[in-house]
This record gives structure tokens, C-alpha cells and sequence, in this order.
């Protein structure tokens, strides 16, 4: 057998069997909208680290990890520290959201603005914003798969073939599993990526150089600026990097998909638990920086974009077929299991917010389970489309959709601390904070002047927004109160 | 929870992404080495072990809410 033969089969066969085990593990729950989406909100802390972890651990994070390691250095440790931050934050924020969601039977993040500032178009908008957020995000993971596939086909096959056959089956599984299907799917998933990872960042460094120290001591013989952070004011300065980390350490758990984890969620002390215990996930990220590192230094030369691919071809060089084939049915998996609770996000807020409450259209709970379902196709299909025609211009999508998720989170944390707080603040302050994003976006201003992050711009345009309206108009009528 | 413990709680909070923002452009050099890895890496990774300590003892402060 050649082997892309062999590599390509292993990917076939561990992306099967995960969805197979994932269907066997949810066959006897019946789907109503609240198993369907939030999984009976009955997770306790075991589910709830596979399910967060697994959605903020995705074959883009583990590509483009050791991809900016490999191609900026020092400007890739930001990876490291946004999402230690974004866990203390949460620490605070998920519990308090969680107890709202549990009190007033919330489904979506739609739902909690509807709830919060007491309306149901500012629910419709948020909803409809969250579905257009997440195609890009969506679309980045085919990405990601797609340079797993072509690296495990050892350049032989198209596969973009393989990425369209691959991701529909992961629809079709959300379709019939929900919520829980992904969650028991992460549990395959994350065994399979942490030996990965420990194969990539410790036995491939350590094959090579001997040790870390001797590591980085050629690292830093051959690129002397690549450990430490540039000074001057630009992009991938010390500014960069510390309005960046603020910037997505406050947007860590905007996302919908976030959101759908967090009502999943027993009760505030399992959030609680979690929130400690995720940074020790963190080592994963430490260990692909040095993958990345060790890329750098045995296959240099490789262009910004291209260095995502860095260390998986160092493997494929380097190692057997079947070494190749686990590798990237790890990364395979990284890609699709993130990618289905982005699906269920993404469709759940669709249905509930924008058709239910915007059009009054699949109100009962039967016809919303199915219309659910029937949208995660759809932005399934919207995704591969999109990602067939513009897979060149990713990275920008990106931006945007971290840089527009962000804005969401002044609605998050005043809709838990500050009662005078209307409906029509926050929809101008998401309104001030997006055309904020765009314009700077259009203008081609990015890197800004001193390097700061335009996210971080357009959230303090939004806060300032938000602070002022509710200071000129204050709401009258009551929040509900939450027992408790 | 008393006053004291509100403010041991609110520095515990700010510790950790204190390190990571404000505290990078003091840890940006390569020298002094931790384990092989440079400093300002070495340092990301001290407040990355850091976090679920401080979180816990949070945790600890707060006692088990009613939920």
C-alpha cells in the first residue's frame, strides 16, 4: 500500500468510528429543543471541560499555533496568555450567566439580550449577527482540514473532495445527535489530540535537538529577534501584543457556540471547577509552540501562510505512514468536533431568535427541534460554499469575526450588573462597535498607528456608547429578578 | 463574605492578568533562561500555572455557593 493509502484510511477510519461511538452513546435520548441544544442543561464538570475545551481547541489553534510560532515568534505566546486570562474572567462571567439561564430558561445568547433588556428585537439581531459570525469561523476549520488531508494524501489527491465529504458527515451527525453527540465525540477527540500534541512537541523537539535549551539556543543563534517582542510601535509590538491579549481574553466565551456550553452547565460551581482547571489544557498550546519551533529549524524557509503546515510536514518527512495518518485524524477531528458546536450555535440562534421569536415561526417544540436541525445543514452548505469560492481571503474573515464576536460582551456583562441599562444602549453600542470594526477594516488601517488592536478600538467605542446612552435615557421598567 | 476577604479576592482576581498584560513589557528579554525556555516564554507559562492556583483559592474564599 502507498502511504497516502495507509494515512488516508486511518483518518477514514478514526473519523468514522468517533461518529459511529458518538451516535451509539445518544441513542436512547429523545431530541426535545432543550436536549437538543443545551443537552437538559445536566452537564456536570467531566462534559462541560470536554465541551469548552473542545470549542476553544480547534485544528486552527494547533495549525496556526505553530504556524505564528514558526513565522513571528515571541508574537504567537499571545495564544498562551488570552486564554489564561479569558479563564479567570470566566471564573466570574459563566457561573452569573448560567444562573440567569437556568432561572429564566434561557436557550441562546439571542435569548439572554431578549431576556435581559426586556426585548425581543435586540434578541433577533443578536441572533442573526451570531449566525453571520460563525461561517467564517466555521469555514476556517475546513481550512485546517484541508492541509491535514493534503499532507496525509501526501500531495496525490485533491482534498477538497475529502474536506466536502468529511465535513457533510459531520452535519449529518449534528443533525441527529445535538449538543450531546459533541460532547461525547470530544471525549475521542481530546484523547487523540493530547497524544498528538506530546508526539508533535516533546518526542519530535527532543529527537532533533536533544532538549528545549539546546532548542532554542538554535533558534536563537539563527533568528536572534524571534524569542522577544519587537519595541518599536507596529505590528507584533509589545503594544500589539498586550491590546490583543485584552482584546480576545475578553472575547473568549462571546461566541454562541460558548454559550450553548455554559447553559449545558449543571449548575454555577461546575463552571466554577472548570474555569480553574482549563488552563492546565493550556500545556497542549506549549507543547505545538515547540513543534513549531522545531518546524523553523528543520524545514525553514516556509512563507507566513504556508508555516501552518510546518510541523505536520516535518512528520510526514521524517516518519512513517501511520505516524502521518494518526496525526492528522487528530487534527481531522480537532477540526470537525469544534466545527459541529459551532453548527448547533449557529442554527440554534437562527431558529430560536430570528425565525421563532422574529417571524413566529417554529414555535412548538417539535417543529423547532426539526427546524434547528434542518439550519444546521443549511449553514453547513453556506459554509463549504463559501469556503470553495473564497478559501484565499480566511485570515480577514477571521479578524472580523473575533473583532464583531467581541462586541457582544458590553450586552454580557451589563445585562448581569447594571439595571439601567435599555436595549436601545446596547443595540447602538454593538451598532458603534461594528461600523468602528468596518471602517478601519475597509480603510486598510490594520496594523493600526502603534500596533494597537482595532477590536480593542471598536470595544471602547462600544462601552462609551453604551455608558452614554444609558446615562442620557436610563431604563425605567423593571429586569426580572433572578432568584437565588 | 467580609471586606477583608472581598480584597484578598479582588487581588487574587487581577494578579494572573496583571502578569500577561501590563507585566510583558517587563519579561520581554530572552535571558534569564527557565528550564531551556526563554524568559519571556518561561513567564507566560508562570502565570499560566499560577491561574488555577489563584482561582482555587478563590474558590476556597468564596465557599460553595447555593446554587
Amino acid at each position: 500500500m502507498s502511504p497516502a493509502v495507509v494515512a488516508l484510511s486511518i483518518v477514514g477510519l478514526v473519523v468514522g468510528g468517533t461518529i459511529a461511538f458518538a451516535l451509539f452513546s445518544v441513542r436512547r435520548i429523545p431530541m426535545d429543543p432543550h436536549q437538543y441544544i443545551v443537552a437538559g442543561r445536566s452537564f456536570g464538570a467531566f462534559f462541560l471541560w470536554l465541551l469548552l475545551a473542545g470549542e476553544v481547541y480547534t485544528a486552527f489553534t494547533f495549525l496556526g499555533a505553530a504556524g505564528w510560532a514558526y513565522s513571528y515568534g515571541a508574537a504567537a505566546f499571545y495564544i498562551l496568555a488570552y486564554g489564561t486570562i479569558g479563564y479567570v474572567i470566566g471564573y466570574f462571567l459563566l457561573p452569573a450567566i448560567s444562573e440567569v439561564g437556568h432561572a429564566r430558561g434561557l436557550l441562546t445568547s439571542g435569548d439572554f439580550f431578549a431576556d435581559r433588556f426586556g426585548s425581543r428585537r435586540l434578541g433577533v439581531a443578536v441572533g442573526a449577527l451570531q449566525f453571520f459570525f460563525l461561517i467564517p469561523y466555521v469555514t476556517l476549520q475546513l481550512t485546517g482540514l484541508q492541509i491535514l488531508l493534503t499532507i496525509a494524501g501526501y500531495d496525490a489527491y485533491d482534498a477538497r473532495v475529502g474536506v466536502s465529504i468529511g465535513f457533510l458527515l459531520m452535519a449529518l451527525f449534528v443533525f441527529s445527535a445535538g449538543l450531546r453527540g459533541t460532547a461525547w465525540a470530544s471525549v475521542v477527540k481530546d484523547g487523540l489530540v493530547l497524544a498528538a500534541v506530546i508526539f508533535a512537541g516533546v518526542a519530535l523537539p527532543l529527537k532533533f535537538f536533544g532538549s528545549y535549551g539546546a532548542m532554542f539556543d538554535q533558534v536563537n543563534r539563527a533568528h536572534p529577534t524571534w524569542l522577544t517582542l519587537v519595541a518599536t510601535p507596529t505590528n507584533h509590538s509589545v503594544i500589539w501584543f498586550v491590546t490583543t491579549v485584552a482584546l480576545t481574553a475578553i472575547g473568549f466565551f462571546a461566541g454562541p457556540q460558548n454559550m450553548a456550553a455554559i447553559l449545558s452547565a449543571r449548575d454555577g460551581n461546575v463552571l466554577r471547577k472548570n474555569a480553574i482547571w482549563m488552563p492546565v489544557y493550556q500545556v497542549v498550546l506549549l507543547l505545538v509552540f515547540f513543534a513549531g519551533f522545531a518546524a523553523l529549524l528543520i524545514v525553514p524557509g516556509m512563507k507566513p501562510g504556508a508555516a501552518d503546515q510546518s510541523f505536520v510536514l516535518v512528520v510526514q518527512r521524517y516518519y512513517p505512514a501511520w505516524v502521518v495518518g494518526f496525526i492528522a485524524a487528530a487534527g481531522s477531528l480537532a477540526a470537525l468536533v469544534p466545527a459541529s458546536g459551532l453548527l448547533l450555535g449557529g442554527a440554534s440562534n437562527l431558529v430560536k431568535n430570528v425565525l421563532g421569536d422574529g417571524f413566529g415561526l417554529a414555535t412548538g417544540d417539535r417543529a423547532r427541534t426539526l427546524a434547528t436541525r434542518i439550519a444546521v445543514l443549511a449553514l453547513a452548505l453556506l459554509a463549504l460554499g463559501l469556503w470553495l469560492v473564497y478559501s484565499k481571503t480566511l485570515v480577514d474573515l477571521l479578524l472580523f469575526y473575533y473583532n464583531g464576536i467581541t462586541q457582544l460582551m458590553p450586552g454580557l456583562i451589563f445585562g448581569l450588573v447594571w439595571k439601567r441599562v435599555g436595549a436601545g444602549a446596547i443595540g447602538a453600542g454593538i451598532a458603534g462597535g461594528l461600523l468602528t470594526v468596518l471602517t478601519i477594516f475597509y480603510e486598510h488601517a490594520d496594523p493600526t498607528p502603534w500596533g494597537i488592536n482595532i477590536g480593542l478600538l471598536a470595544l471602547a467605542v462600544n462601552v462609551i456608547v453604551v455608558v452614554t446612552v444609558t446615562l442620557i435615557w436610563p431604563r425605567k421598567d423593571a429586569v426580572a429578578e433572578v432568584a437565588g | 463574605m467580609t471586606k477583608s476577604a472581598r480584597a484578598l479576592r479582588l487581588v487574587l482576581a487581577c494578579v494572573v492578568p496583571a502578569m500577561l498584560t501590563i507585566g510583558i513589557p517587563f519579561a520581554n528579554r530572552v535571558e534569564p533562561r527557565i528550564f531551556g525556555l526563554p524568559f519571556l516564554l518561561a513567564w507566560i507559562v508562570l502565570g499560566m500555572i499560577l491561574a488555577p492556583v489563584s482561582l482555587s483559592l478563590i474558590y476556597r474564599l468564596e465557599g460553595r455557593r447555593h446554587t
